[in-house]
């Protein structure tokens, strides 16, 4: 890292909002990948699953047929989910926790085994791969059981984790890209409106969700995606805080020092027989956010600084904030910055969990979060997209990846839970559809003449 | 052909700018933000050309010669756009190197050296280049996967597939490398520079009318690299001034 003259500062702005991009583009061309390979031979069989209860589409409705129908679906499916969440959220709010991670535990299984089981075998078809059925079962078995380990223990590398989280989304988005067209177009708008409601309506289950969580000092019992700045541990000494959404605000404002990770997540109820409820949030995660919601709005512009800022020589200035939140911040400053520095050199090490008081630091030690909600459905648009042709794709790709930019950064300056589905859906569908009705007849039309600009 | 074939075409339109990617911007987080937002912004161009166009296409070639003036209009109208365009993305950048280099004073960082607005300018035309390759070459090339191949009648010598991508790797070759020649170019306040950058692109894009003729790929593909050549040369040149100026200051 000592090119470019010895740490300029272009090698560390960025580095979180990479940190969750990649994996989301390792998802989706995981997906497209799988999608275009499989189409053919998993042949364009209508499968019911709870995301279209009411309609099943047939080719040969007429639009408003369709229109109709896919609408109804996505009705159902949305209530579905709604429902499935206030469950959670009652279950979490009686503390339930236990039931609540055997749960997730048991939908990863179910979804690694039983829905990438299916995925595996069409693989194994397509390419002859020669495997007798007792090595396949062992495999698929180690595999699903390492992925059901890795979801909320301490002793798993958190590079696993992470590939498993991928994993997860992968499987699911490949189960959601069998729903027909139209279905999964209103769907996945219907979802995103779902999302905004859900996360941001004042007694929104994903908001009452995380602020429980934030107000108990835990994790939530979900699958969440983290990217914590763990396989670049060794050089976030000199990263010294610098994300692109810490120096977006930081050139608005000069009051920085709170230390508050926040933190894009997601809460993602499990998938039951091909549905995964997954939604996604964005939360403040970090012990006070109750102090915080109540000063946001005097504030108006507050410095969002990542987990690693607390060690860079911007440090100082939080006497403001400290003299918001006393208690909080006599408990916890003077180890936060010691804590911190044992985080980064044990990031390699599996994440500490339910420690009482560290709680904080430990969750300000993280990076931004992202839900697999998020995967999931990101994945399904590009999927659907690929079915039709390439261009769709990278336009999609490039139109969710950009929203997904512009939700960091709105994070970085609204600073509490934000859904991560509306800004990259809408920009997926509104590209999908530019690409497929302009660009592409005049894209075609020019360079199979040999015209390019 | 098979999926041999396929990868092949792809990598000869982005196996270079895949090797820069690896080797120059990868390691920068921030660059490949710029790489995207640039990509980004040129999809943006194509759609509202596309959007503007769509309605005259297609040109009608029964009679083959009077296809000529709409398809020039056609390519100087967008390469106006677009030079456009870039000063558009001149001026967002401007901005935020002043947004960059307050945060570095902030963080008692160096500013940005010479080296590191070159290569965000680098950054930047790779994007233009990448997404032009994308969505003329690759996003055509899904049928070279296939069993077969496609030859178009006005240029039978080769593959459809080989001249799409020979042209994309030229012009990604062009427009990779005249950002970091127009951004010098603006930031010296150098006329010719700016200039050069706009002519380029449009004798390139003129260029690939001869393909419009029979067998006119033949000449038009060379002359395509000749003006890849010029700007990869004059890149080259104007680079190695500014940084020996810089060393000697």
């Amino acid at each position: 890292m000592e090119d470019g003259g010895g740490g300029s500062i272009l090698e560390s702005i960025g580095s979180e909002i990479i940190g969750v991009m990649s994996p989301v583009s390792i998802c989706m061309f995981l997906v497209v990948l799988l999608v275009y390979s499989l189409t053919n031979t998993s042949a364009s069989s209508a499968v019911r699953t709870a995301a279209n209860l009411v309609y099943l589409e047939s080719p040969t409705d007429t639009p408003a047929e369709k229109l109709e129908g896919a609408l109804l679906n996505a009705l159902v499916f949305v209530i579905l989910i709604a429902f499935v969440t206030f469950v959670l959220v009652l279950l979490y709010y009686y503390r339930c926790t236990s039931f609540l991670k055997h749960y997730t535990r048991f939908s990863a299984f179910f979804v690694l085994s039983f829905m990438g089981g299916p995925i595996f075998l069409t693989i194994i078809q397509h390419f002859n791969i020669p495997v007798d059925s007792v090595t396949c079962f062992i495999l698929l078995f180690n595999f699903s059981i390492l992925g059901v380990l890795s979801v909320f223990s301490n002793g798993v590398p958190i590079l696993i984790r992470q590939s498993y989280m991928v994993a997860l989304g992968i499987v699911v988005a490949a189960w959601f890209t069998r729903l027909p067209e139209w279905t999964t177009w209103v769907l996945l708008v219907a979802l995103a409106l779902y999302d905004l409601v859900a996360v941001l309506a004042p007694g929104g289950p994903l908001k009452i969700l995380v602020e429980l969580a934030s107000r108990r000092e835990e994790e939530l019992p979900a699958l969440v995606y983290e990217a914590r700045p763990t396989t670049n541990a060794n050089i976030s000494g000199s990263r010294g805080g610098s994300t692109l959404a810490g120096l977006l605000v930081a050139g608005m404002s000069q009051n920085d020092g709170s230390d508050h990770g926040v933190e894009l997540q997601a809460v993602s109820a499990s998938p039951r027989t091909n549905i995964g409820n997954y939604e996604n949030e964005i939360a403040s995660e970090s012990g006070h956010m109750v102090i915080n919601m109540d000063n946001d709005d005097e504030e108006e512009v507050e410095v969002v600084r990542e987990d690693q800022e607390e060690t860079s020589p911007l440090m100082a200035g939080n006497s403001r904030e400290r003299s918001r939140s006393p208690m909080m911040y006599e408990s916890t400053d003077n180890s936060s910055r010691r804590l911190n520095e044992v985080a980064v050199a044990e990031m390699m090490r599996p994440r500490r969990e339910r420690d009482g008081d560290e709680m904080i630091e430990v969750m300000n030690g993280r990076g931004i979060k992202l839900g697999l909600g998020d995967f999931v459905f990101y994945s399904v648009l590009v999927g659907r997209a690929a079915m039709y042709d390439l261009m769709t794709v990278y336009a999609c790709y490039l139109a969710i990846i950009s929203g997904l930019g512009c939700t960091l950064i709105l994070l970085a300056v609204c600073r509490h839970a934000l859904p991560a589905l509306p800004i990259s859906i809408a920009l997926g569908v509104i590209f999908y559809f530019l690409t497929r009705l302009l660009m592409e007849p005049f894209v075609v039309g020019t360079s199979s003449n040999l015209m390019m600009f | 052909m098979t999926v041999a074939a396929g990868i092949g075409y792809a990598l000869l339109a982005l196996g270079p700018s895949l090797s820069l990617f690896v080797a120059a911007i990868s390691q920068k987080p921030f660059l490949i933000l710029t790489v995207l937002s640039s990509t980004l912004l040129w999809l943006m161009s194509l759609i509202v050309l596309a959007g503007v166009w769509r309605a005259f296409l297609p040109f009608k070639t029964t009679p083959s010669s009077s296809a000529w003036l709409p398809y020039s209009i056609l390519i100087l109208s967008s390469v106006v756009f677009q030079e456009g365009l870039r000063v558009l993305f001149w001026r967002i950048y401007k901005k935020l190197e002043d947004i960059l280099d307050a945060f570095a004073d902030r963080v008692s960082k160096p500013r940005l050296f010479l080296t590191d607005k070159m290569q965000i300018a680098l950054a930047g035309g790779m994007g233009h280049g990448v997404a032009h390759a994308v969505f003329f070459c690759l996003s055509l090339l899904t049928p070279a996967f296939g069993p077969a191949t496609f030859y178009v009648e006005k240029c039978s010598q080769m593959p459809f597939f080989l001249v799409s991508s020979m042209i994309a790797l030229a012009f990604v070759t062009i427009h990779t490398f005249s950002m970091v020649i127009a951004f010098n170019g603006y930031a010296e306040g150098n006329r010719v520079d700016q200039l050069i950058v706009p002519v380029v692109h449009l004798v390139a894009g003129m260029l690939t009318l001869v393909n419009l003729s029979s067998g006119g790929c033949i000449i038009g593909i060379p002359l395509l690299y000749c003006m890849a050549l010029f700007t990869l040369l004059h890149c080259g040149k104007m680079v190695w001034k500014r940084l020996a100026d810089s060393q000697n200051r």
